[in-house]
């Protein structure tokens, strides 16, 4: 069975991208709009092995949808995208338990052997 | 106390003028009853000469003269006391001048050396800096012009400060803004790309195009929003414990390829026995390969690039060596501001965004080093980043963002 991704971007077009590389690279994808999309997915089990969550997204942020994961007890793997470093320090500073960062533009070659390395 | 001198030099003067005036008056009185005894003798003289009661007359002429005569003696111990009192009135008038006078200037003195103090405060930046406005009116008025300029200077550069803040901000947000679609375009480029078999060998070369001026932009982006945290303050290192080696050899061997390319040389040589440095990593390496980066586009093809490590003054210098085009005493002034870049012919065949040096410059101070550079035009060049051992100069504890050190390795060499 292979590996589902959930991806979460306000940005259609970014959506699109992520998809076509993720599932040319083998790999089931399930998009969500925002952070509320993400929770009702996962709600609705869907049960990815690994989200990639956009930093910033209108109604839910990834980072409010990773601790709101985290307090219900969701434990899967979660990587954060986001546009550049403050965010990430803005990210790390708070409570929240983060697999790792990955910043925009994206480089392919690096996220695909983390999720690889998160989902092994 | 200016005012207690000030009375007392009232009183003595005062003193002083009743003295004269009474000596005046003394001086009238003898002279009329001066005259009046000689009114009386002469009349007593007529009547001798005219040989009426001549020995009554006689007595009146010798009790006369007897009497000018006290008047005489009188008048000279009088005005004996008269001139000791002046005298004493001047002396005491003119000691309370004096001190009225030093009063004065003490008075004076005072507001203006605060005056002094708060400029040179003033002029060290502290804009909160006020005098008391008191004292003379001249002082006053003087403290109070000094108070409004000081207000004025704070109001212009609170403005300045502010507008600072709004272009930070706006480069943070233009960064981020424009990221997402740079995003899209390099990833779709790069699809592209994979699919190169299916694109003839023009859209092949069009869809390279757009992806070098996409991850250009990128990095133009990536320099800006550095400045502008380093405008900010909030360009942060992480400094850990790394060896010297280590922190060559990676940005030496990512550019390795690149200098190949161009059939230039670049060669390494780290002195051994060199203390570790307590460096951030990603940002030291960003350093090196803005370093090689510039020798490497600057250079022409067959050039030598040079990369050293040495000890030195308590620390380590890293110095990359060209035998480039070098440049000219006037363009190296500038090297390490904005937007300077070599010889404005040159620009077109180089690939940099004219921030990098100013980045490294930045960061190495950040981390208390210090960056420099030598050039002969037509020779090469040499950019030194000297940076301070873990022990020794402990500038730098792990986290900590300020503490620019320029050190001294100005040294021509």
């Amino acid at each position: 069975m292979s590996t589902r991704v959930l991806i979460a971007d306000d940005s259609e077009t970014i959506l699109l991208l992520l998809r076509t590389r993720l599932e040319m690279e083998g790999y089931e994808v399930i998009t969500a709009a925002d952070g509320v999309e993400v929770i009702e997915a996962i709600n609705a089990g869907s049960a990815p092995d690994i989200l990639l969550l956009d930093a910033m997204m209108p109604r839910k942020s990834g980072i409010d949808a990773l601790r709101e994961l985290r307090a219900a007890g969701v434990e899967t793997p979660v990587l954060i995208v986001s546009a550049h470093q403050d965010e990430m320090d803005a990210g790390a500073a708070t409570d929240v338990e983060v697999s790792g960062y990955i910043t925009k533009p994206i480089d392919f070659e690096k996220l695909f052997s983390r999720i690889a390395e998160l989902t092994a | 106390m200016t005012i207690g001198f000030a009375i007392a030099f009232a009183v003595l003067t005062g003193l002083a003028v009743v003295g004269v005036a009474r000596f005046l008056q003394q001086r009238q009185d003898f002279e009329n009853a001066t005259a009046r005894s000689y009114q009386v003798e002469i009349a007593a003289r007529t009547r001798l000469a005219n040989g009426i009661q001549p020995a009554a007359a006689r007595t009146v002429i010798l009790g006369q003269q007897r009497k000018r005569q006290a008047l005489r003696d009188d008048i000279g111990g009088e005005t004996r006391d008269t001139a000791l009192l002046v005298g004493a009135g001047l002396i005491a008038g003119l000691t309370g001048a004096a001190l009225l006078f030093s009063g004065l200037i003490a008075s004076m003195r005072r507001p203006l050396e605060e005056l002094v103090e708060a400029s040179g405060r003033l002029a060290a930046g502290d804009l909160n800096t006020r005098v008391k406005v008191g004292g003379l009116s001249e002082t006053a008025s003087l403290g109070a012009a000094f108070n409004e300029m000081a207000g004025e200077l704070q109001r212009r550069a609170g403005e300045r400060d502010q507008l600072e803040t709004m272009k930070d901000e706006f480069v943070l947000t233009a960064s981020h803004e424009l990221r997402s679609p740079l995003t899209s375009v390099q990833g779709f480029a790069e699809l592209l790309m994979l699919e190169r078999d299916e694109l003839s060998p023009k859209q092949a070369d069009t869809v390279e195009i757009i992806l070098d001026n996409t991850r250009h932009l990128v990095r133009l982006l990536n320099d800006l929003l550095d400045l502008a945290r380093s405008d900010a303050g909030r360009l942060t290192i992480k400094p850990a414990t790394i060896d010297v080696a280590s922190l060559v050899e990676d940005p030496v061997r990512t550019m390795l390829s690149q200098t190949e390319a161009k059939g230039q040389s670049l060669t390494q040589e780290i002195a051994p026995g060199l203390p570790p440095l307590n460096v951030d990593r990603d940002r030291i390496r960003q350093v090196l390969v803005n370093l090689l980066t510039n020798a490497h586009e600057y250079c022409p093809a067959g050039a030598s690039i040079h990369v050293t490590a040495n000890n030195n003054a308590g620390g380590v210098e890293l110095a990359v060596n060209d035998n480039g085009p070098g440049m000219a005493a006037d363009q190296l002034d500038h090297i390490f501001e904005r937007f300077t870049r070599g010889d404005a012919g040159l620009t077109q065949h180089v690939g940099g965004t004219g921030l990098g040096l100013a980045i490294s410059k930045s960061l190495v101070e950040l981390h208390g080093g210090g960056i420099s550079a030598e050039s002969v035009e037509g020779q090469g060049s040499t950019f030194r980043v000297w940076l301070p051992a873990v022990t020794g100069r402990g500038s730098n504890d792990a986290g900590v963002v300020g503490g620019y050190l320029v050190q001294p390795q100005e040294e021509a060499l």
